[in-house]
């Protein structure tokens, strides 16, 4: 059992290794002093009563000493367990409803019971707001050496060249898959599909739905989803933490505990196998394109449960996202998803100034406002950052009204809405977070190093990104990946036995009644502030430039602020095993937030969307994944222990 | 600004807000736009019409010439054929990725 353990932990090691193969690096400099099989003898046991490490790979490499007493969940005693609503039974479980936990849904529902655990409205996901399309490649001129080769330029070469090959290769078929289950895309009088071509693509390979490609596929998909008996979906279900144990050295996962959000009960899911596809983080920043419920709540949830992390420093951002701050008329509402302005403004002669009213970009490039947009978004950030102001401006106002009006009609409205004509004054802009290129470490059947545990689309890192997303593949990633994932999920699910007694071996989450509802409208403001000064840190100090002093600084600071709301927390009776929605989101935020710093102070280059003025450049022995492995971290905060964990401490 | 506000929330006790809500969303579901029966996906030997290619290939200036030039008629919701590239149910309106990210009235909606 043991020597399984290893191997299947060291097959994702390998396949880690394997990330770097053909690049020139030695084993050596990956993690300091070790060879990888030595790394698992003695750094991935993780059986109880052993002490675990947090290693940032190249970085540093610290180890705690082994002084926690951990009780083996195997001696626990259980007592006759009660089967009530409070605890489901499922085959599988899927936290998340976007375009990877469906699609995976629907496909193991063939074998077994499915629940969907989302923690908003079914549709309410990333995918719903992907309105661009889905890349592959579908036209016989096209070829997958190309998608891949494109793929791995924009990823700055930092691509899992085998990840790649297969999602570029698998893409056309799941495709042809969603078509045939109902999605609607357009096509061409000759009844082809319509491709379009988008930066970063040397081929038209872009399948869409007019201008909703998201929303269609999610259309779809639930559609599908809802008709299945095999399915149930667990609305406004908020994922909590992942239920796991250990056996030997592997850490396994049962299920998942969640809070209905409407009736503020706690339900348990026990399941064979789980799926998490739950999304992105942009709600780290203050200013993103993503929906609320983008909090990283798998990303937090898999480390916690101890699941390897991977490239967290890779965060997409648009450079032009109209900022509400400087419109004369404010929104009532905070906008909860970033308006994007598109780079045709730019494209169009659009000129971008600070706020003293200098054209800034020439200093950056010559090629000023028409540099890729990269190289816009640094010097936007940059100004910002120098300047300490909150946004610049694009100024397109010395081009013909009409033009202006015909060409930006969406942009025009909407800034007239809140006081601003374009085609007289310029547009107040500013930086919004839109993706994670890092996330869970997956091997390529979407499996993790927790037996039990898979993962599909943005809350992944399969090494289909690398360093940068191109555009349109990340609703690819999610079908191929959640595709891939399926058999081994069944296959596991098969070898697996209900042991209907597991449900009480993890204390259970409670809601905070007992607190009365001053105390927790006090903490839920306290909670409220604490989200956007964590947002505040993470881009004054974690934005598009970065330097190892500023992460440093964002180090500290987002351990002091968590520190603090915690101890606001406790010394108002909160207790560790206390759930609520704005809380644990939070505390998802947090870890999130932390991951993104360490990984970004791991890497000593710059490359993709990591970049640092201490390391501006790409360095060729640097050009291997960031991954960080869990621990048992001395500071244990409430943010990085699982909720059923804390009575450890 | 954030910071003051937190001293004093962490300082002291302060006034509760009236009702705690958990999390609703307000989000509206907008109805998906009436797209044309769906084609199931022809096989990859079909060939996409050259014309098509080249059409979708021109530079960004000169599209924006031949805007400027042409003039689109709106049809009808699921009926509209893009004169350039043939598409059926498209977008209207110039090529949202004309300048490489996906563009719609000058909202970008993925890049």
């Amino acid at each position: 059992m043991a020597a399984a353990s290893i191997a299947y932990v060291g097959g994702q090691l390998q396949y880690g290794v394997n990330f770097c193969r053909g690049q020139s690096f030695r084993q050596a400099d990956w993690l300091p002093g070790l060879t990888v099989n030595g790394c698992l003898q003695r750094e991935l046991s993780w059986s109880y009563g052993v002490s675990k490490f947090l290693q940032i790979h190249r970085c540093k490499f610290s180890q705690s000493p082994a002084s926690e007493n951990w009780k083996s969940f195997r001696t626990l005693t259980t007592s006759a367990y009660l089967r009530d609503g409070s605890t489901k039974y499922f085959d599988f479980a899927v936290i998340g409803s976007g375009i990877a936990g469906l699609r995976y849904a629907l496909e193991v529902a063939k074998q077994g019971t499915v629940a969907v655990i989302t923690k908003a409205e079914p549709h309410e996901s990333n995918t719903n707001y992907a309105q661009g399309g889905v890349s592959a490649v579908l036209c016989p001129s096209d070829s997958v050496e190309s998608h891949m080769q494109d793929t791995i330029v924009a990823g700055a070469y930092l691509c899992d060249e085998e990840t790649v090959k297969v999602v570029c290769t698998e893409g056309p078929d799941r495709i042809r898959e969603l078509i045939a289950m109902g999605a609607s895309f357009d096509h061409g009088e000759d009844g082809n599909l319509h491709l379009a071509r988008e930066g970063g693509h040397s081929h038209h390979r872009i399948v869409h739905a007019a201008d909703m490609t998201g929303r269609e596929i999610e259309r779809a998909l639930l559609e599908a989803v809802v008709n299945d008996p095999n399915i149930v979906v667990f609305k406004h279900h908020f994922a909590i933490d992942l239920l796991t144990s250990q056996d030997g050295s592997e850490t396994v996962c049962h299920g998942v505990d969640a809070l209905n959000t409407e009736t503020q009960e706690v339900v348990r899911f026990i399941s064979k196998v789980t799926l998490l596809a739950s999304g992105g983080a942009g709600h780290i920043y203050p200013s993103t394109t993503n929906p609320l419920v983008a909090t990283g709540d798998g990303m937090a949830m898999a480390h916690r449960a101890q699941a390897v992390i991977s490239n967290m420093e890779f965060v997409q951002f648009h450079p032009t996202a109209l900022a509400d701050e400087g419109l004369p008329i404010k929104p009532k509402k905070a906008r909860e998803n970033a308006f994007l302005i598109t780079e045709a403004v730019r494209g169009d002669g659009g000129i971008l100034y600070n706020l003293s009213m200098e054209r800034f970009m020439p200093l950056y490039d010559e090629r000023a406002e028409l540099a890729p947009r990269d190289v816009v978004a640094r010097s936007i950030d940059d100004q910002l950052k120098k300047r300490n102001e909150k946004y610049v401006l694009l100024d397109i106002s010395h081009k013909p009204r009409e033009k202006i009006l015909s060409h930006f009609p969406n942009i025009a409205s909407e800034c007239l809405r809140h006081g601003l004509d374009i085609t007289r004054q310029p547009i107040p802009v500013v930086p919004a977070a839109h993706y994670m290129c890092g996330g869970v470490r997956a091997g390529l059947q979407g499996e993790t190093n927790v037996r039990g545990l898979y993962v599909a689309g943005e809350v992944a890192c399969t090494g289909l990104h690398g360093a940068n997303r191109l555009a349109s593949n990340s609703l690819l990633e999610a079908l191929v990946f959640a595709r891939r994932a399926v058999q081994p999920s069944i296959d596991h699910m098969k070898g697996s036995s209900s042991d209907l007694s597991a449900s009480n071996m993890w204390t259970r989450p409670v809601v905070p009644k007992s607190l009365g509802t001053d105390v927790t409208n006090k903490i839920l403001r306290a909670t409220k502030e604490v989200r956007k000064e964590l947002q505040s840190i993470m881009w004054k100090y974690v934005g598009i430039v970065r330097s190892t002093t500023r992460l440093q600084a964002a180090e500290q600071k987002i351990g002091e602020l968590e520190a603090k709301w915690e101890t606001y927390l406790f010394e108002h009776g909160w207790q560790r095993t206390m759930v609520a929605l704005d809380a644990c989101e939070l505390r998802n935020l947090f870890c999130c937030a932390k991951l993104v710093v360490s990984s970004a102070l791991a890497r000593h280059e710059s490359r993709g969307l990591h970049y640092t003025t201490d390391f501006p450049h790409l360095e060729e022995s640097k050009r291997l994944p960031t991954v960080i492995f869990p621990s048992a971290h001395m500071m244990s905060t409430w943010s990085s222990r699982q909720l059923h964990q804390q009575s450890m401490y | 600004m954030a910071r003051p506000a937190l001293s004093r929330i962490f300082a002291e006790l302060s006034t509760p807000k009236p009702s705690f809500t958990g999390f609703v969303s307000e989000s509206t579901i907008r109805s998906a736009s009436n797209l044309a029966s769906r084609f199931m996906c022809s096989s990859a030997q079909q060939p996409q019409s050259s014309h098509e290619e080249k059409a979708n290939e021109e530079k960004p200036e000169s599209v924006k010439e031949k805007l400027e030039i042409e003039d689109e008629e709106e049809e009808e919701d699921g009926d509209h054929v893009n004169k350039e590239t043939g598409e059926v149910g498209g977008p209207k309106g110039p090529e949202p990725t004309r300048y490489g990210d996906w563009e719609r009235n000058g909202r970008c909606y993925d890049f």
